[in-house]
Formats: structure tokens, C-alpha cells, sequence
């Protein structure tokens, strides 16, 4: 009862003292204050932590990070947190497929930070960032949507075009619809030795995959009630695409058991033809040092299906501030600071994408002399503008976990597209209801 | 003199045999760790390509420069993982040795009521799967206050291993016979002292291999360090490793650069605590 | 059941026997209650504690996210449940197999390596050293390393079955059912043969020298002396491995968990696979838990298996039980 009260009076407070912020004040000053925060670790996202002491330095406050791990172990330790009731710290490492499940534990942060600072984000972003009404989290530049690399000179080669042209009337250029890339796939591959095209084949990954093919075979996952729906005749459409791909040998056979590493790997190793995958493999790929296609890389926005709408899953980092937090305040300074402008350059300077309109602006400017990273992020700017987040059910996880044996099940030729995807809108069903949701 | 010229000439062969047979055996056991470190070695156009190339052609510790280069440069806090892994796993193998031996010797050497019973129960504990004990003992160490401190990473560990040192330890008392310190007792020496003296000892290679079994397994043990652990302040190498996976990347060179630096004071320690696998009856000391 | 009436020390009461006849004696606790107290005080607060707390946990709806279901009472819903599953049932067969065949397979092949590195007479050391080489690897490397080697596409595998002719086309290793489930076994066993090989090495090292002696002198050929003298001593080590390695078995969860992920298509879950999932990525905790508590039925039957050939084991060489 205390800490009803307790959190009740410090919400109001966070809401008389939000109409007297402005961007002038941010950050702010919190002298004496200490912020408890848990961020994820690794390589790629530790680099935006060295602005930190700077935020310290200009607001007197302290930073003290609790927890610095692998983004599935910190999923795993919000859970604990959460069904534990050990959650009176402050920032937390947030993501947009992830948040729908978090929706008790974080604070909304539209009203602690002036409008105009969110109004400088990517509108759909910010859009997808907000659940319930409430801006779950500030993105910060760690966006991912995917887009199409290709090997130019597979394209080049006067042989190929006159060949591909016989076969299927019309002229080879990178794709532009999934049919196209299915052509092209049939057309190039020469297993064991080369591939036409591979996809993700398990866990959130190839039910994310399948999603977006949904969306862009004009169908939707789950309707405006939230019942799942993609047993449709757009899903299975959608489904087939994978189904066909896999039995015209297109595509590695040992697609359904792999993840993002093991596509990065494929595509560097110079046997895959085309592939759909995230921006953070861009330098990967055109780097000598790690990729035997590096010089040949061809970057497009993703393909259209056949109901015109280009496929565009996507998702995005972003930093949270607890509803149990003490000092909201300077929590959501924190936040601002570690996704500000100067924050996002930093980021971005590294290959991610940011999420700030002016950010997006200034890195394409940087990038004026590299031809492949202007490619790049032109593509990628372009694929910024169709994308979409997952659903925003907090059973998102649980709902992909049951649906993706099925999907591998009608991949690997065990099921039809229709029983599959029959069998896993019943369990998704199930799953909803259980939690109440239907 | 013919047979003895088959029989040598028998020998002769199974001794070849067997060095073939040995070679072969550690070329198997080797080869994936091997390749593990040339793996960290080269550029990963080579590792993972195709066709294969066999004989690394570039070699370069690019990858362990940027292990201990700053954040942003593609290091990793390699230092401090390193020195967690160290204390947890020393002192909890330590720990776990020290009341494995008590443990043993109890069940190798009294009569007890509900022995069987007892030590099934000790085994029993570790038939619980670590999903089931980790947000239990989540929530525990919040409320204690030793999430993410040695203390209870050693705690667990110890736990872990407890009921295999007893048991790997007891194994080795009972093969010494009980007369050696009966003997020495009636010799003069009080309990303890035959304990030291002679079963102690004798029992020695039991007690290194648990040693070498409870020092690897806290070494690279992660389920329970993953949740258990939260910062610099207590995550270990196995933990530290993930730094090189991103959401949709991975740096495969430095993960192996990583375990290479996490196996060589694991081959220094086995390499230091294998000679004590020798001992028991062999040594002369106590034959006769 | 039959298992443990096998064994009268197992009758309801053993454990107040126990505890009784400690302070019966005039607060003075027998030797044996001293010296297995430590071990009985680090037991109790790491794992009974959490025990009883998952245990209760099962017979909730818990959900991670929604700390509230913790305290809905259900009886024995989750279980009731999982009877009625069969791909729970399916894991939990595939898993009986798995650990059938790679616990027998490692401790043959654990055997024969310690028999050969005993036998070398010179670079023992070395020898023992690199004999236990592969524990030193982190099971999550361990997983990716083979994923990489059994990829389709690029794995070493793959290129050296082409390379030197053998195969022309792709194998695809981890996805066909047989297939992965070897090459699961393979990473396994690899990872863990050592294990068995240190233990057998230590048992082979602490035998006493005179009885092999014996047996030559009495012209007994090799195999007799390994069949008669050899392996009746070292058969209670090997039963200990076997025990520990079937209760030690999170070193094979992380490993299937890189490399198959239970996947594709549900061909190779195995318990562990599915109850990772269930707990923390579904965040069903109390149904996880409900499915761990199926699982530690086969390490009992596992663990007191493995006890009686134990005890059987040392009957046979005259040892006192």
C-alpha cells in the first residue's frame, strides 16, 4: 500500500514538474543525485557509453551501471526484475520488439521530456516506440530495418543477361519485387558450390522474415482485434515463397537452421547471391579483411510482394526510464543525453543507423567520398521509410517460439503451407487466450 | 629362439600400435581446438571460405590488440572478467575440494545410519535442472543483497560441485585400505595424523582429478553466471564472451582470441595439478 | 518404485534416523554428522531453498511478466498438462536416447583413452594435460564452433567431404533429423569424453600394482588381465563419471542450444531446449518448471541406477559398502 502511494505521489510529481521542462534546460542539473542503469554490452553498443562521464559532468549527478550484458540476458533479467519486484532502478536497456512485454515496468516518457526534442526523431519510430499510448522508450541510433546486398557482377556479366532474359523475358537488374528475387535465385544457383539467396530459418528471426512477407503480400499478422490471421491467403502466399525457394535448391540447405551469423558468414564467403540482411553487416561485407566479396557488394531497398507494399520488419534500441524510479527527472535527462543529437553522431560515425531526422541529414553528408557507404545509406534511408515494427502484443516472443516449427515444417516439406500455418494460428490462438488477450 | 624373436617382434608391433593409436586419438582431441586458435589468428575471409583455404596464408594477432584495446576499438573489459573467473573459480574449487574431502572420508570411513539414503540425497541435488534453481536463487540473492558480487558466485559454485567431490573423493578412500591407518594409529598417531600422513596421500589422485573436474567446470560454467552476474564487478570469461555477439553480428576471430586467453591458465592449472594423478599405492613410501 | 525398494537404506525415515541420534548423545554429534555438515549447510542454502521455491512455482500459472499469477494456486494444472503434450513427450524421449548413447559411447571411448595415455611412457604428462584439452573449452564455443563446422554451405566439414571426393553435394548436417542429432553427439561427445578419461585415468593411476603383476606371472593374456583384474577396479570409477556426467548436463544445453536450438521443425528439442525456451523466452516459468520437475524423475532413475551398479560393482571386488 505504501509503495502504491508512494508511486502515486511520484508520478504526479514527474507530471507537475514535466510542464516546466524545456529543451533549453535539458540536460539539467541533479546534483547529489545517483542513477542506477542497466545497458546492454557488447562491442557495437558500448562506444555511446564513453558520453556518460560528460553527462555526469554537466549535471552533478552519478551514473552507476548495475548491468552491462548480452541483450537476451538483460531480457531475461528484466523478467527476474519484474517477478521478483526488484525494479526501484532507473534506466534500463529497452527494444522495440521486446517492449510490448516490459509495459509495467516502464514509465512513459512523453511526459517527462519537452515535446520538441521528440518531435526530432523519425516520426514512425517514435510511433512504434509508444505502446498503449505511452512513449515506452527514446530510440537511440541502433535502428535496423533490411535491405537487399547483391554481387554486382553477377548482374555485369553479359553472359548472365542474355541467358536470364531467354529464360524469363525480361532484362536482369537487382530486384525489385519477391518474384523477381525468386527468378533470380532459381537462375544463379549452383549447389553445392553457389546459392541464389538464403533467409533466417528459426526463433523470432524467420517468423520476423515471414511477417514482413506477410504485410507485403497484402495480409496481416494479427487484425485490429488481435487474432492471428496469417493463415490467410496472403500468408500462405507468403509462406510459399520460402517453401518454393527451399525445393528449387535456391537456397542453402541448412537455411532453416540458421541465424543472422551464420548468413553474415555466407554471404561474405562469396556463395550467396543475393541476401536480405541488417545494415551492421554493411562494413562487414566490403571489407577485404573479412569478406571475399568485399568490392562486388550492390545495396538496394528491400523488394516490393505482390500487393505493391515493400517488406520492412524492423526494430531499434532505445534506453527506458522505471515507473518506480526516484528521480524521473534526471533518469529522463540521462535518456535524452545518450540519444541527443551529438550521441547519435557518434553512433552513427561507427555504421548504425540513426533515429533523428537532422542525424540521418548529416550522415549522409559524411558520407559524400565513400560511394559504397553513400549506397548504403541511400538504401537504407529509402527502406527507412516503409518500415514497421513487430506487433505490439507482449506474447510477440511467445507467439513467434510455437509458430516457427511450423514454418520450418512446411520449409522442410513435413507440411503444406495451408496445415502449417493452420496448425500455428491455432497455437498463437491459444497462446492469446491464455494470457487473456481474446 | 625362434619365439623369442616372434614374441619381441610382437611387441614390437603392439608398442607401434599403440603410439599410432595415441597419435590418432589426440589428433581427434586436438583438431577443434586447434582450429579454435588459428582461428583467432586469421582474417575471417579465410575461416569461413569457400572453397576451403587449408593453409592459413596471413597470420596476425590483430584480434588480441583489439581485445585489449579501448571500448569502441573492439576491446572488451578482458582484464576484469578475467581476474572474477580467476578468484570464483580458485576459491570455489578450493572450497569445494576442502568439504568434498571431509565429505568423502565421512561416507569411506564411518558406519552411519541412512548413509545410502544421505548421500543419494546429496546426488539428488544436482539432479534439479539449473533452469529450475536460477530465478529461484535470483531472487534470493537480490534479497541478500549478492547479486553480482564473488561471494555468490562462489556460494553456487561450490554448491555445484560439492556433491561430485564427495563423491569422486570418497571413490578414492575406500581403494585405501583401512589397516594402513589402523596401523599408523596404533603406531602413535592420533587420527588426524594418519589422516595426513597416510590417507591423505594415497587418496591424492582422487582428490586432483576433483580438483581439475570442479576447477574447469566453475571455469566455463554460464547459465548460472549469465543470470547471476551483472557487470565488471563479477562477470566471468564465459559471460564476457557474448560482448562479441551483437543483436544481428558476430565477431567469431575474437571469441576465439577470448578463449584462447581463457584456456592457457587452464592448461597452466591442470598442467601444474595432473602430476598429483600419480600417487597411491605406486609410491613406494608406503609399500610394504 | 522397484528401484528403490531395491535398497532398504531407502525407506521413509532414514533421514530423521539421522538427524536423531545426533542430539540423542548429549550434544555430542557424531564425527560423520561434523564432516558432512559443511556440505549439508551449502546444500541446504543454495539449493533447497530456491527447490522448494520452484517447486511451488509449478503449481502456479507463473509468468515472469506478470509477477501476480505467482500467487494463483492451480494444483497440478502444468502437469496435468504436459501429460497431454506430445512434443514434451517426444523431447523427453529424444533426450533418454541422446544421453543412453553418448554417455555409453564417452565412457568406452573415455576407457580406451586413459588405457592408452597410462600405457605411454614417456610425455605422460604432456599426454595428460592435452587428454583434457577439450574441457577446457567454454560449452558456448564449443556450440558455435561446431555449428560453423557442420555448416552446409561453408563448414570444414562439408569442404573436406568435397574436397577429397567423397561428396558432391551440400549435407545438409543440421537439419536432417539423423544427421544432426550426430552431429549433436559429436560435438558432445567431444567436449566430454575427456571427462570420463581423467576420472578412469585417476582410478587406472590409483591401482595397485601387485595384482597385474600377478596375473602375468600366471600367464594370463592381455585381454584376461584387463577383463579379470583391471576392470573390476576401475568399473566403480567409471560408474562415478557416468553418474556425474548424466546429472552434469548443462554442458550439453548450451552447446545444442547454438548449434540446433531444439530446430528445424522440432526435429532435435530436447528437454533442455524446450524448457529454456519456456521459462525465460516465453517467460512461463510456472509451466518450465513443471516440465523440470517431469525431467529430474529420469536423473533419480538415472542416478540410482547407476548407485546400485555401484554398489554392485564394489560388492564384486570386496569392497566394504
Amino acid at each position: 500500500m505504501t509503495r502504491l502511494v508512494l508511486g502515486i505521489s511520484a508520478g504526479l510529481a514527474g507530471l507537475l514538474l514535466s510542464g516546466a521542462a524545456f529543451s533549453a534546460d535539458l540536460p539539467g542539473k541533479f546534483p547529489g543525485v545517483t542513477i542506477d542503469v542497466k545497458l546492454i554490452g557488447g562491442q557495437q553498443y558500448e562506444k555511446l557509453y564513453e558520453r556518460i562521464p560528460e553527462w555526469e559532468k554537466a549535471t552533478g549527478a552519478k551514473v552507476n551501471i548495475l548491468t552491462k550484458k548480452n541483450g537476451f540476458d538483460i531480457d531475461k533479467e528484466l523478467k527476474s526484475d519484474i517477478a521478483s519486484g526488484s525494479t526501484n532502478w532507473c534506466v534500463g536497456w529497452n527494444h522495440s520488439s521486446f517492449a510490448p512485454q516490459y509495459t509495467g515496468l516502464y514509465t512513459d516518457l512523453s511526459k517527462l521530456l519537452p515535446k520538441e526534442e521528440i518531435d526530432a526523431f523519425v516520426p514512425s519510430t517514435i510511433k512504434a516506440a509508444t505502446v498503449d499510448g505511452k512513449l515506452e522508450m527514446l530510440p537511440r541510433a541502433q535502428f535496423d530495418v533490411s535491405a537487399l546486398y547483391y554481387q554486382k557482377s553477377l548482374y555485369e556479366n553479359a553472359d548472365n543477361k542474355a541467358k536470364f532474359k531467354a529464360k524469363y523475358g525480361y532484362d536482369l537488374a537487382p530486384p525489385d519485387t519477391w518474384k523477381q528475387v525468386t527468378d533470380q535465385a532459381e537462375f544463379f544457383a549452383n549447389p553445392p558450390n553457389f546459392y541464389g539467396t538464403q533467409f533466417a530459418g528459426k526463433e523470432e528471426a524467420i517468423n520476423g522474415r515471414f511477417y514482413e512477407m506477410v504485410v507485403a503480400e497484402g495480409g496481416e499478422y494479427l487484425d485490429k482485434d488481435g487474432k492471428p490471421v496469417f493463415n490467410s491467403e496472403a500468408g500462405i502466399r507468403a509462406l510459399d515463397w520460402f517453401v518454393n525457394l527451399y525445393k528449387a535448391k535456391a537456397v542453402p540447405a541448412g537455411t532453416t537452421n540458421y541465424l543472422w551469423d551464420d548468413l553474415g558468414q555466407g554471404f561474405a564467403s562469396g556463395t550467396v547471391a543475393i541476401n536480405l540482411d541488417w545494415p551492421g553487416w554493411a562494413g562487414f561485407f566490403n571489407d577485404p579483411k573479412s569478406s571475399k566479396v568485399a568490392g562486388n557488394v550492390g545495396v538496394k531497398v528491400a523488394p516490393k510482394g505482390s500487393s505493391g507494399k515493400r517488406t520492412g520488419w524492423s526494430g531499434f534500441h532505445g534506453f527506458s526510464v522505471t515507473g518506480n524510479c526516484p528521480n524521473k527527472e534526471a533518469a529522463a535527462s540521462l535518456v535524452w543525453w545518450l540519444t541527443n543529437e551529438e550521441s547519435q553522431k557518434l553512433e552513427a560515425a561507427a555504421g548504425p543507423l540513426p533515429t533523428r531526422t537532422a542525424v540521418w541529414d548529416w550522415d549522409l553528408k559524411q558520407a559524400e567520398n565513400d560511394p559504397y557507404k553513400n549506397e548504403v545509406l541511400a538504401a537504407f534511408q529509402e527502406e527507412a521509410k516503409h518500415a514497421f515494427a513487430v506487433p505490439q502484443t507482449p506474447e510477440w516472443i511467445e507467439i513467434s517460439n510455437a509458430v516457427y516449427p511450423e514454418l520450418q515444417a512446411a520449409i522442410l516439406g513435413d507440411k503444406t503451407s495451408k496445415q502449417a500455418l493452420d496448425e500455428a494460428a491455432a497455437k498463437a490462438t491459444q497462446i492469446l487466450q491464455d494470457a487473456g488477450k481474446l | 629362439m625362434d619365439e623369442n624373436a616372434s614374441a619381441r617382434l610382437m611387441r614390437r608391433a603392439l608398442t607401434g600400435a599403440h603410439r599410432v593409436g595415441l597419435f590418432l586419438a589426440m589428433l581427434v582431441i586436438c583438431l577443434p581446438g586447434i582450429w579454435i586458435v588459428l582461428s583467432s589468428l586469421r582474417p575471417t575471409v579465410e575461416i569461413m571460405a569457400k572453397p576451403p583455404v587449408w593453409i592459413p596464408q596471413q597470420l596476425s594477432f590483430d584480434a588480441y590488440i583489439a581485445m585489449f584495446s579501448g571500448i569502441g576499438k573492439g576491446g572488451i573489459p578482458v582484464l576484469d572478467y578475467f581476474r572474477n573467473s580467476l578468484i570464483i573459480s580458485v576459491t570455489s574449487t578450493v572450497i569445494a575440494v576442502a568439504i568434498g574431502m571431509a565429505g568423502g572420508y565421512a561416507f569411506a570411513r564411518y558406519r552411519f545410519r541412512g548413509k545410502s539414503g544421505m548421500f543419494l540425497g546429496l546426488m539428488l541435488t544436482r539432479t534439479v535442472p539449473g533452469i529450475a534453481l536460477s530465478l529461484p536463487l535470483f531472487f534470493l540473492y537480490v534479497r541478500l543483497g549478492i547479486i553480482d558480487t564473488h561471494i555468490g558466485m562462489i556460494l553456487a559454485y561450490v554448491a555445484l560441485n560439492v556433491p561430485f567431490t564427495i563423491w569422486l573423493i570418497d571413490g578414492f578412500f575406500r581403494q585405501v585400505p583401512k589397516d594402513l591407518a589402523e596401523a599408523a594409529q596404533i603406531d602413535g598417531c592420533t587420527r588426524w595424523q594418519a589422516f595426513w600422513q597416510v590417507e591423505f596421500p594415497l587418496a591424492r589422485p582422487g582428490i586432483a582429478s576433483a580438483a581439475i573436474f570442479a576447477f574447469l567446470t566453475c571455469w566455463n560454467e554460464f547459465a548460472l553466471a549469465s543470470q547471476l552476474t551483472r557487470s565488471v564487478n563479477s562477470k566471468t570469461l564465459p559471460v564476457g564472451l557474448l560482448d562479441y555477439t551483437a543483436e544481428f553480428t558476430i565477431d567469431w576471430r575474437g571469441m576465439c582470441a577470448l578463449t584462447v586467453v581463457m584456456i592457457i591458465p587452464a592448461l597452466t592449472l591442470t598442467y601444474i595439478v595432473q602430476k598429483h594423478l600419480v600417487g597411491g599405492l605406486t609410491s613406494g613410501a608406503v609399500k610394504g | 518404485m522397484r528401484l528403490l525398494k531395491s535398497h532398504p537404506r531407502l525407506r521413509p525415515g532414514w533421514l530423521s534416523r539421522f538427524f536423531h541420534r545426533v542430539p540423542m548423545k548429549g550434544f555430542k554429534p557424531s564425527a560423520p554428522f561434523l564432516l558432512l555438515l559443511p556440505a549439508i549447510v551449502v546444500l541446504a542454502a543454495v539449493v533447497v531453498v530456491p527447490l522448494i521455491l520452484s517447486l511451488y512455482s509449478s503449481l502456479t500459472p507463473f509468468r515472469l511478466t506478470r509477477p501476480e499469477t505467482f500467487f494463483v494456486f492451480v494444483g497440478f494444472r502444468n502437469y496435468l498438462s504436459i501429460l497431454s503434450n506430445a512434443d514434451f513427450w517426444w523431447a523427453f524421449g529424444r533426450t533418454v536416447l541422446l544421453l543412453t548413447i553418448a554417455l555409453n559411447l564417452e565412457m568406452l571411448l573415455g576407457l580406451g583413452l586413459a588405457m592408452l595415455v597410462e600405457k605411454a611412457t614417456r610425455g605422460q604428462r604432456v599426454l595428460r594435460t592435452l587428454m583434457m584439452f577439450p574441457m577446457m573449452f567454454s560449452p558456448i564455443l564449443v556450440g558455435f564452433q561446431f555449428k560453423f563446422m557442420f555448416n552446409d554451405n561453408i563448414g570444414l566439414v562439408n569442404n573436406a567431404l568435397q574436397s577429397l571426393g567423397i561428396t558432391q553435394d551440400a549435407i545438409p548436417w543440421l537439419i536432417e533429423g539423423h544427421l544432426a542429432f550426430i552431429a549433436i553427439g559429436i560435438a558432445e561427445i567431444w567436449s566430454s569424453t575427456s571427462i570420463f578419461a581423467i576420472l578412469i585415468l585417476a582410478g587406472l593411476l590409483a591401482m595397485p600394482k601387485e595384482p597385474i603383476e600377478a596375473a602375468r606371472v600366471d600367464g594370463c593374456t592381455p585381454w584376461q588381465t584387463f577383463r579379470y583384474v583391471i576392470w573390476p577396479f576401475v568399473m566403480p570409477f567409471a560408474y562415478i563419471a557416468m553418474t556425474i556426467r548424466s546429472l552434469d548436463v548443462a554442458r550439453a544445453y548450451d552447446i545444442v542450444k547454438i548449434m540446433t536450438d531444439g530446430g528445424p521443425a522440432g526435429r532435435t528439442e530436447l528437454l533442455w531446449t524446450l524448457v529454456g525456451r519456456t521459462a525465460y523466452s516465453d517467460a512461463r516459468m510456472g509451466l518450465a518448471n513443471a516440465m523440470a520437475y517431469f525431467s529430474i524423475l529420469l536423473s533419480i532413475a538415472f542416478t540410482i541406477y547407476f548407485y546400485n551398479k555401484l554398489a554392485a560393482a564394489r560388492a564384486q571386488i570386496g569392497a566394504e559398502w
